[in-house]
């Protein structure tokens, strides 16, 4: 436990130290505050396409960060040579593994902290009521879905030889998956077989990250979702984080790394 | 007394992705004792096997067949590399944090407490001369900055084994000698060394044996003065004609 | 290596070079037939496809004013195909069929019925209080018109966008000078256009209370009127248009107790409507205020 610790401290730092998290944060504060600024009609209580705007904004800026942070982690490592040093200590791959998953997971989670926490400020200059456990629950559900998305970059970054075609893969199936991940079944069905088998297993095998958007229920002030969904939404990231992180650690087991 | 660092029929083979191309052996059938106290030194000519050996102790490479064992502990387990130091041929570090901030997540992963990391810290920097350095982020260091790093790295859990993998290499004169120094006052303190190396005059006088190997067979391990016969000057001259070398004759 | 004058002069005369050879070709560039530079920002970054985005922000006027209940384009949209918010103006001939709530259908997995907990999941519209239901905020029918100006800016030819935002300004935000604003920009754009003349004189009938003022513009989009040729829709339309003006125009008359002519207007009104038993009513209620056709029936006053 105390070095999955000290190796995700050290993520943290990496991404802090790093300029990507205060450009965009930068970006995103400027963006809203120039459309905050839009006249419409001479009223300033319309609010929902500036919490549109910025929540579109923290979801690609969190995607970038998480796929660029966790999918760079080992292939840096390794051309830097600075795994050798690390792996010449009593740490095992397993917990350099869960140390470099966790500290990129963390990493998302105080960024996301920062740009709801703007987002909120933001909302409420106009709306001027703060619904603290509905941003909550957006928050918890989006960190849980970067935690999914950084395992899987972490695979992905043990599998595919260089940092850039793993994030290129990875965004464009996460974007498939944000996109037309809900609508599989439905192309699905018209298909001849095998085809729509293929289709349907892919419908089932991928993790549905929809589930975690929900945009539009903080932007057009929806009630709070049930907690049980709420849960049982966790459980099924966590699920999926121990996959892609067991595979990991499948790949990277017996992986030479000089 | 066991020997804590043993190999045993160790062979390692790369495969090729390539099938017209035969598998490369790396190592073939290597049994290397090294006792506790001594300083060993691991020679031979470029892709004799020596990397690769030490990459085996490290567990940075699965070998192919035979063991390899740390303090009596197989070199697979993390936990035998608790009381070992290492120090790679090319140092590169973190290059975000200060050299301070490496010591301590390594001392973190030793699992030494805050105050002896405080106190080995200041210590060892005042050893590698990096005091004034200490909180500057290390992608500001030189070159030899970086090797005294890497050096204070490799001794920052007081390990019972430093293994080095080509020590001197690309020092100057000075950085060459400070090395050497550290190496007499291990032995002094009875730590054990086992580093490679090219530089075979610096190994004729600090080594108390030397393992010879190449195209990854052992071909000799013994003391210096056993390995160097009467005829031959120096080790270098014992060194080649061990590894086959026959010089030019010139008319 | 040249002296540092030397690069100086060298680079004043590629400035001197780069700006005679700017004003040079400038008026053959302003004269150029596809120079897009005298044309807004819309124009220049996105040409003809802006009309795209257009579309696009309109759908997403209409998301709003569902609170983000709204059909995919992977979903059944049968009962969207005229947004609601236009639909609710009055002034819009309707192309909607089936339910609204109905357009995912029931949860074809469980996947798919887990996922629909994390979605708007009623159909609701933002002047009737939105998701919260509501009533005292009716008004929150302004979230819609950022999407609504933003279209207007990327298609100034498309006159529902000045309608349908003139009407939720007047109707439910009470800014009926902005509403009218909005239309004499409209007229601007589309000098002569039927359904920005009879939306400002529904301003003037409804919110000013002016009734020979709306009259006027009324039979100014009445003269206006032509009929077209082409697909069912387009013809509908059009000739929905010339009925609500129709309708108006027979209601004003008959208010102010002009029951012939307003009798007159509901005729032609029924001569283009797809409903006519409403008018048909509308007529024979108002030929009972005509002492001396009181008991002839409906249609035979032509």
């Amino acid at each position: 436990m105390r070095n999955i610790v000290a190796v995700a401290g050290v993520v943290i730092k990496e991404l802090y130290r790093r300029k990507d998290f205060y450009v965009l944060f930068i970006v995103t504060i400027l963006i809203c505050l120039v459309m905050a600024s839009v006249n419409i009609f001479n009223d300033d209580k319309i609010v929902r396409y500036l919490k549109e705007l910025c929540l579109l904004l923290v979801w690609v800026s969190s995607l970038v960060i998480a796929i660029t942070t966790a999918a760079r982690q080992i292939p840096a490592e390794r051309e830097n040579r600075t795994l050798l040093p690390l792996l010449a200590k009593p740490l095992s791959r397993v917990q350099l593994l869960l140390g470099k998953f966790f500290g990129c997971w963390i990493a998302c989670g105080l960024t996301l902290l920062c740009f709801y926490a703007f987002f909120g400020a933001l909302a409420s200059s106009r709306e001027h009521h703060w619904p603290l456990l509905n941003y909550f629950q957006a928050a918890a559900l989006h960190w849980f879905m970067l935690g999914i998305i950084v395992a899987m970059a972490l695979l992905g970054s043990l599998i595919f030889a260089a940092p850039s075609s793993n994030s290129t893969i990875c965004f464009v199936v996460i974007g498939g998956i944000l996109l037309v991940g809900r609508h599989l079944d439905k192309f699905a069905l018209p298909m001849p077989e095998p085809a729509r088998s293929v289709v349907l297993s892919i419908y089932y095998a991928l993790p549905h990250l929809e589930f975690f958007d929900t945009r539009d229920l903080i932007i057009h002030d929806w009630p709070l979702i049930h907690w049980k969904y709420f849960g049982y939404a966790i459980i099924y990231a966590l699920s999926y984080i121990a996959v892609f992180l067991t595979g990991a650690s499948l790949a990277f087991r017996r992986q030479a790394v000089n | 007394m066991a020997p804590i660092l043993k190999t045993e029929d160790l062979r390692v083979e790369y495969r090729s992705r390539e099938m017209r191309r035969a598998t490369k052996v790396a190592l073939r059938g290597l049994n290397l004792e090294v006792n506790a106290g001594e300083v060993f030194g691991f020679l031979g000519p470029n892709g004799a096997g020596k990397t690769t050996t030490m990459n085996v102790l490290l567990g940075f490479v699965q070998p192919s067949g035979g063991s390899a064992s740390l303090f009596g502990i197989d070199v697979r387990q993390p936990i035998a590399r608790q009381r070992i130091g290492y120090l790679p041929e090319l140092t590169y570090y973190y290059k975000f944090l200060t050299a301070e901030e490496l010591l301590r997540f390594y001392a973190t992963i030793f699992g030494l407490s805050r105050s002896e990391t405080d106190l080995r810290i200041d210590r060892l920097m005042k050893l590698v001369e990096l005091e004034h350095a200490r909180k500057r982020p290390i992608r500001t260091y030189s070159k030899g900055m970086q090797q005294r790093v890497g050096l204070a790295q490799a001794l920052i859990n007081n390990p019972d084994l430093l293994i080095l993998d080509e020590p001197t290499s690309g020092l100057d004169p000075l950085g060459r000698m400070k090395v050497r120094e550290i190496i007499q006052r291990l032995k002094h303190e009875g730590k054990t060394v086992f580093f490679s190396s090219h530089e075979l005059g610096e190994v004729e006088t600090v080594c108390d044996r030397v393992a010879i190997i190449n195209q990854g067979e052992l071909k000799v391990v013994g003391r210096v003065d056993e390995i160097k016969k009467p005829e031959h000057a120096n080790l270098e001259q014992a060194f080649l004609e061990i590894i086959g070398f026959q010089p030019e004759v010139v008319a | 290596m040249m002296p540092l004058r030397t690069y100086g002069l060298l680079l004043t005369a590629l400035l001197v070079l780069s700006f005679g050879v700017a004003a040079e070709l400038q008026p053959q560039f302003t004269s150029w037939r596809g120079s897009r530079a005298d044309g807004d920002v819309f124009k220049v970054l996105l040409g003809d496809s802006r009309k795209l985005f257009a579309n696009e922000f309109f759908v997403k006027a209409d998301s709003y004013y569902h609170s983000g209940f709204y059909p995919s384009i992977f979903d059944n949209n049968e009962a969207f195909k005229t947004a609601h918010m236009a639909e609710d103006t009055g002034a819009v001939n309707s192309r909607n069929h089936g339910e609204e709530e109905s357009f995912m259908g029931p949860p074809r997995n469980w996947i798919d019925a887990f996922g629909r907990h994390f979605l708007p999941d009623r159909h609701t519209h933002l002047d009737t209080g939105g998701a919260s239901d509501d009533l005292s905020s009716s008004d929150e029918v302004r979230e819609i018109l950022p999407w609504l100006k933003l279209s207007t800016d990327l298609d100034p030819q498309n006159v529902q966008n000045y309608t349908v935002t003139a009407y939720w300004l007047r109707e439910r935000m009470h800014k009926t000078e902005a509403a009218h604003e909005v239309l004499l920009e409209g007229l601007q754009e589309n000098p002569g256009s039927c359904d920005i003349l009879f939306e400002l004189g529904r301003l003037y009938a409804e919110s000013e209370h002016d009734t020979n003022r709306a009259i006027n513009v009324w039979n100014a989009a009445i003269r206006n009127w032509r009929p077209v040729e082409g697909s069912e829709d387009t013809v509908a339309a059009n000739n929905f248009i010339y009925e609500k003006i129709a309708t108006e125009l027979g209601d004003t008359e008959c208010n102010a107790g002009n029951w012939q002519q307003g009798v007159d207007w509901f005729e032609k009104a029924k001569s283009v409507s797809r409903t006519p038993e409403a008018l048909t009513e509308l007529i024979n209620e108002a030929r009972q205020h005509l002492p001396a056709l009181a008991s002839a029936p409906a249609g035979s006053a032509q």
